[in-house]
């Protein structure tokens, strides 16, 4: 116990290291550039009233440390300061319900593509070479080729706009209303995510099964005379699981950061689209806190996938040897 | 103006029944200058575009509309920032407190003076004297009665220096001290310096009547106003829902709720159109007119109004500081070309000047067209041989400024020879703070308005609006007389010498006077064409709005 | 996502590790590499022989077709355009007609024109990018694999970092500071590419390092540098072939991505990702201006993952043919 503990702090800390190594990377691209930070964020809308503010606000008088550690602190302790256009309010009271918003988003995304993804790998992976499996093979690539903004169009025209008119094109969140009062506005694009998302688990799903099916612990299950189902249930699927684990974090963090071509297409008002607003408006405090969001999303669901990695699979191992 | 109609087959509805009737009915007397010289103004005009409904209730021929209902309006995006202060906000928020507020005067759907609050108006032989009688009976929404008290307390708050209140720059002859309670019911302003026009800032929305001792209201909370709409609930940027007041002194309201949504985005706005979540939308994009035209039990109302976008230039930067390169690009325009493939084809050419309707107004000049070789010969005048390179800023709303028309000028530059690249900015950032009058190349949208007091806001170093950094002194010598010029005929003059010398030598490219387009279901009627030229065709009258 | 869980079609999934990638990157070559001038000069041509062996699958013949058609259209469309990607010849989102046959865009351009004029911008992009990205990756991947511990561990932790990024979420923050910029956005996605790709190569190159003939070269004193590039590098060039075109999928994906953004090409440039987002509004009434440019890029990506997936297989192909360990 005292050794799996000992590998688990480990992968902690390197994830806590990678994360204050992001903040540093956000903050040098954001503020600590050499020349006048000010006027290269604000480009051609800088006057010098805005200057002056930006320059305030950012403590970009102060040395660069200074500024690094405030910043950070600030941060930690969930104040990434005010935004810097119109009502300038606090960052985190602007991003709060989009960050409910995004998370019924991804939620809705994993809800329905996970499991059917989860069935079609396996079934690919069990027939495979078939003529199921290989069409699965195609469709697969051809969704993974495609950019989720394509995708969301395809979409559009066909349950939209051309063919079915079933869905409204756009979102109209009424924020006034909790996201799970409006579920009709999350439809669309939370089938595009979803889609996007299918190609790399059938992938993984399938791999995964072919090579558990071909285990020496199955082969020795079936020789004892175990029924198929039994071999299945017992042996094939729960080894097959372990690698379902990396494959579901990794899919989870990368909606987070698939979000923002998906957001920006339906007008969902979610952290994405703000993200992509905030670029446009040249909104430093806004963009640093929610590309730190991201990245500590991203990092939090990596590092939950290898642990679970190390705590699920000598147990199962040895379970069944 | 006319030959816009046949551009799109849409239905005209309402506008093509009144454009036959053109009725004008009793109301109380308007004495002063400006009004008569409004009437005398319409001209061709009025003749082609078509005029609409006055805004009374004598209306014997139809049958009373029927009362109740809730009204959906889907309007363009305001910001959180904004506050329901009458007195401090900008137009397109300015629709909410326009429904809640009222000035002493007004203008009607023709931009022709009519009271609103006031009886009536007296100004004095040279004046400098302008006294206003309120009507009797008249009460806010609180049941207290509007008093010449009010009047005084809401006057002295828009002059506060603190209120930064939007009318203030167009009171400048008007001190605190100035203000005089003659009665009751009567205020006199007694001003610095004539001023024979300004009725019309008495008429401006944001110089609106509010109780005595009225602060900025906390969300709907203590928004007390005489209009016909009472607000209940106030979320900034989202949505504000108003109930009727009964007691409303004007037409109507005839529906009891109003709701008034605010989108962004054109997209989502058409939708709730479309799938029936509102009843109503203002400020229809031009390129959704066609879905609107197409789908059953939607229509479209066109107002032809004297509203105007133009690009400004900064007179004293470079390029511009150089009247030739001024003249120049007025001269690379191709004003129909900027309409049909940025405006998608509604609005009418303009001519470089506006107040459309101002009986000023200098329409004889000749029509500015398109002259790409004397543009090129000025410029290299000028010193500039293609090699002139300039940035057009503008906003990235498709709803409340005109990226499109941008895009389209900034082709015709670049075809030139001169180097034109667009930076779009968002509305919030642009609009802040004026920051739109530090770009030396920019776009700017403005409603209609007569010609004087138009210049307190654009032309004057302490207006708000002070987007050309426009000083002339032949010009203000000009304008400073016509202020003090009582009589019309010779204001008129005044004004016409004014504009001219903006149309010589002016920072505005002025291309078009534009068309206002609002979409609504076939349920409503009492719909009319607005010529304000801002905030949608009918300029937020939803309390002539009934369900039919 | 990133290419690299989308990996060579290999039969057995990819694991994070790295060792895990060497050992199936060493299963598809095959056979173990030896420092000999006569294998040698016979497995330079191997990745010829990969791509001819890959047309023989249907999905590569279909890919490339598909690839092919987006390039011609790309290559010869400005030649062949009635008109310029910026007159004005129609009324703004007029249907199609005589004057333009797939219709005018939201200023009344015409959209064959500027379909035809609009593919260059992201392939050419594209491919730069992806090969910027091959470049470090796999300089950094054999860099860190050669030397030992420290620069090692260093050079990989960084790449974790910038892993800890969804791509594009990286190049939007450059953006934000740097402003929308062709250069910028080619060189923010090569690094994108770079850690996955790294990871890869750094695994075999370890692997490869302890084999005879690379210590055979450095008992002769050749240097690191040499042995690395003349050395390691020739033989892994046909799973590279494979990545190149995975890279080159998702960096035309990225691409498009930013100029529908808005942070790719600026207007008034024709470019398929900028149109779809300038058309958006007029959707309803005006549809090829939005979905002829969506279906021209769907075509493209799917191409370009169907031809490298059927690399991909021949590989494995390969594999079989050459008898594995």
């Amino acid at each position: 116990m005292p050794a799996l503990l000992k590998i688990i702090l480990r992968r902690v800390a390197l994830g806590l290291l990678t994360l204050l190594l992001v903040s540093v990377l956000v903050f040098a691209a954001t503020q600590a550039m050499p020349g006048d930070t000010a006027s290269a964020i604000l480009g051609r809308a800088a006057t010098p009233e805005r200057l002056a503010v930006l320059r305030e606000q950012l403590g970009l008088n102060r040395p660069i440390a200074t500024q690094y550690f405030t910043w950070l602190g600030g941060i930690v302790r969930g104040d990434p300061g005010n935004s810097l256009v119109g009502t300038e309010e606090p960052v985190m009271q602007l991003l709060g319900p989009r960050i409910v918003n995004t998370a019924a988003l991804v939620v809705a995304a994993a809800f329905w593509s996970f499991p059917l993804s989860i069935l079609i790998g396996s079934l690919s992976g069990l027939f495979r070479d078939r003529s199921f499996d290989s069409s699965v093979s195609v469709g697969s690539l051809a969704l993974a080729a495609l950019p989720e903004f394509v995708l969301g169009l395809v979409l559009i025209l066909l349950l939209a706009v051309q063919v079915l008119h079933v869905f409204p094109a756009v979102s109209m969140v009424n924020p006034q209303l909790s996201i799970w009062s409006q579920m009709h506005n999350l439809w669309l694009p939370a089938i595009t995510l979803g889609l996007a998302c299918v190609p790399y688990i059938v992938r993984m799903l399938r791999g995964s099964m072919i090579e558990v099916l071909e285990s020496e612990y199955v082969q020795m299950a079936r020789l004892k005379g175990m029924r198929e189902r039994v071999v299945l249930q017992r042996h094939a699927l729960p080894n097959a699981i372990i690698p379902l684990i990396q494959v579901i974090a990794l899919n989870l963090a990368w909606l987070a950061g698939g979000v923002v071509t998906v957001e920006y297409l339906f007008n969902y008002p979610g952290i994405g689209s703000a993200l992509v607003d905030a670029v446009r408006n040249r909104d430093v405090p806004l963009i640093q806190a929610i590309v730190l969001l991201i990245a500590a999303v991203y990092v939090f669901l990596n590092l939950t996938a290898d642990i679970l990695t190390i705590l699920i699979s000598p147990r199962l191992r040895t379970g069944l040897r | 103006m006319s030959d816009q109609e046949g551009k799109s087959s849409f239905d005209l509805g309402k506008l093509g029944e009144i454009a036959g009737s053109k009725r004008i009915t009793r109301r109380a007397v308007v004495q002063g200058a400006a009004a008569a010289g409004a009437l005398a103004a319409l001209g061709p005009f009025a003749a082609a575009c078509g005029s609409s409904e006055p805004d009374t209730s004598a209306s014997p021929s139809a049958a009373a509309p029927k009362k109740g209902g809730h009204i959906r309006s889907a309007i363009g995006g305001g910001t959180t920032k904004d506050i329901l202060d009458p007195h401090r906000t900008y137009y397109d928020s300015g629709s909410k407190t326009v429904i809640v507020w009222d000035a002493l005067m007004g203008w009607d759907q023709e931009h022709k003076l009519v009271n609103k609050l006031a009886e009536s108006y007296e100004i004095n032989a040279d004046a400098t004297v302008h006294t206003f009688r309120l009507k009797p009976d008249l009460t806010f929404h609180d049941g207290s009665p509007v008093t010449a008290d009010a009047v005084v307390y809401s006057y002295q708050r828009i002059l506060d220096p603190e209120m930064a209140a939007l009318g203030a720059g167009g009171l400048t002859e008007l001190k605190p001290s100035g203000i005089e309670k003659i009665d009751d019911l009567t205020v006199s302003f007694n001003l610095t310096q004539p001023n024979a026009v300004f009725v019309e800032a008495v008429a401006y929305y944001a110089n609106a009547i509010v109780p005595v001792g009225f602060t900025t209201p906390n969300g709907a909370e203590g928004a007390i106003g005489t209009g016909p709409w009472k607000p209940i609930s106030y979320d900034p940027g989202l949505q504000t829902e108003f109930v009727a007041n009964p007691d409303y002194w004007g037409e109507g309201p005839y529906a009891d709720k109003l709701t008034m949504i605010e989108f962004a985005d054109p997209e989502p706005q058409l939708n709730a159109l479309l799938s029936g979540s509102v009843d109503h939308l203002a400020n229809l994009a031009t390129s959704q007119v066609g879905i609107v035209s197409s789908t059953p039990g939607l229509k479209v109302l066109e107002a032809k109004g004297g509203g105007w976008n133009p690009f400004t230039m900064l007179i004293d930067k470079k390029p511009f500081d150089d009247v030739r390169v001024r003249q120049a690009f007025r001269l690379i325009i191709d004003r129909q070309q900027v309409i049909d493939q940025g405006k998608g084809g509604f609005g009418r050419v303009a001519n470089d000047m506006y107040a459309p309707y101002d009986p000023g107004y200098p329409k004889d000049l000749p029509q500015r067209v398109q002259d790409l070789e004397q543009a090129k010969s000025l410029l290299k005048q000028a010193g500039y041989d293609n090699d002139l390179s300039v940035v057009l800023n503008c906003t990235t709303s498709t709803m409340l400024d005109d990226p499109d028309a941008a895009q389209v000028f900034s082709e015709q530059l670049n075809g030139a020879g001169v180097k034109c690249t667009v930076n779009k900015v968002d509305p919030d950032v642009y609009w802040n703070e004026g920051n739109y009058r530090s770009y030396p190349f920019a776009m700017s949208n403005w409603g209609t308005s007569n010609y004087l007091y138009l210049t307190r806001q654009v032309l004057f170093p302490t207006g708000p609006y002070y987007e050309t950094h426009w000083k002339d002194a032949e010009w203000e010598k000009i304008v400073l007389e016509a202020f003090q010029t009582s009589d019309d005929a010779k204001r008129n003059e005044l004004v016409s010498q004014a504009e001219t010398i903006e149309y010589e030598r002016g920072g505005h490219i002025n291309y078009q006077f534009g068309s206002m387009l609002d979409a609504y279901t076939d349920k409503l009627g009492g719909l009319v064409p607005d010529n304000f030229g801002q905030s949608g065709a009918t300029y937020q009258r939803y309390h002539l709005f009934y369900f039919v | 996502m990133s290419a690299d869980d989308w990996a060579p079609a290999t039969e057995r999934p990819i694991d994070a590790g790295d060792a895990g990638a060497a050992e199936a990157f060493n299963e598809t070559l095959g056979h173990d590499l030896e420092f000999s001038p006569a294998r040698r000069k016979h497995r330079r041509r191997e990745w010829v022989q990969l791509l001819l062996d890959a047309l023989h699958y249907r999905r590569t013949q279909v890919g490339l077709a598909m690839f092919l058609f987006i390039v011609a259209i790309a290559a010869v469309g400005p030649h062949v355009a009635p008109y310029s990607p910026t007159e004005f010849v129609v009324a703004p989102y007029a249907k199609p007609s005589a004057i333009a046959k797939l219709g005018g865009d939201n200023l009344g351009r015409d959209v064959l024109t500027r379909v035809l004029y609009g593919g260059r911008s992201v392939l050419i992009l594209a491919t730069i990018a992806t090969t910027v990205g091959m470049i470090l990756g796999v300089s950094l991947g054999l860099t860190a694999g050669y030397a030992r511990t420290a620069i090692d561990e260093g050079i990989m932790r960084l790449l974790d970092v910038v892993l800890a990024f969804p791509s594009i979420v990286l190049v939007l923050l450059m953006v934000s500071v740097l402003g929308p910029r062709p250069w910028l956005i080619v060189l923010i996605v090569g690094v994108t590419h770079a850690p996955p790709l790294a990871r890869v190569v750094h695994g075999v190159t370890q692997d490869v390092r302890q084999r005879d003939f690379v210590e055979a070269a450095e008992s002769l004193g050749v240097s690191h540098l040499k042995i690395a590039f003349t050395e390691i590098l020739p033989n892994i060039t046909s799973p590279l072939v494979v990545e190149f075109g995975l890279r080159l999928t998702y960096s035309i994906g990225t691409i498009a991505s930013l100029s529908f953004l808005g942070f790719g090409m600026q207007p008034p440039a024709a470019d398929w990702g900028l149109m779809i987002n300038e058309n958006r509004m007029g959707l309803i009434i005006q549809p090829y201006a939005v979905f002829v440019p969506v279906m021209l890029i769907a075509i493209l990506t799917i191409g370009v993952n169907l031809f490298s997936d059927g690399i991909g297989h021949a590989l494995i192909g390969l594999d079989r043919d050459t008898g594995s360990a």
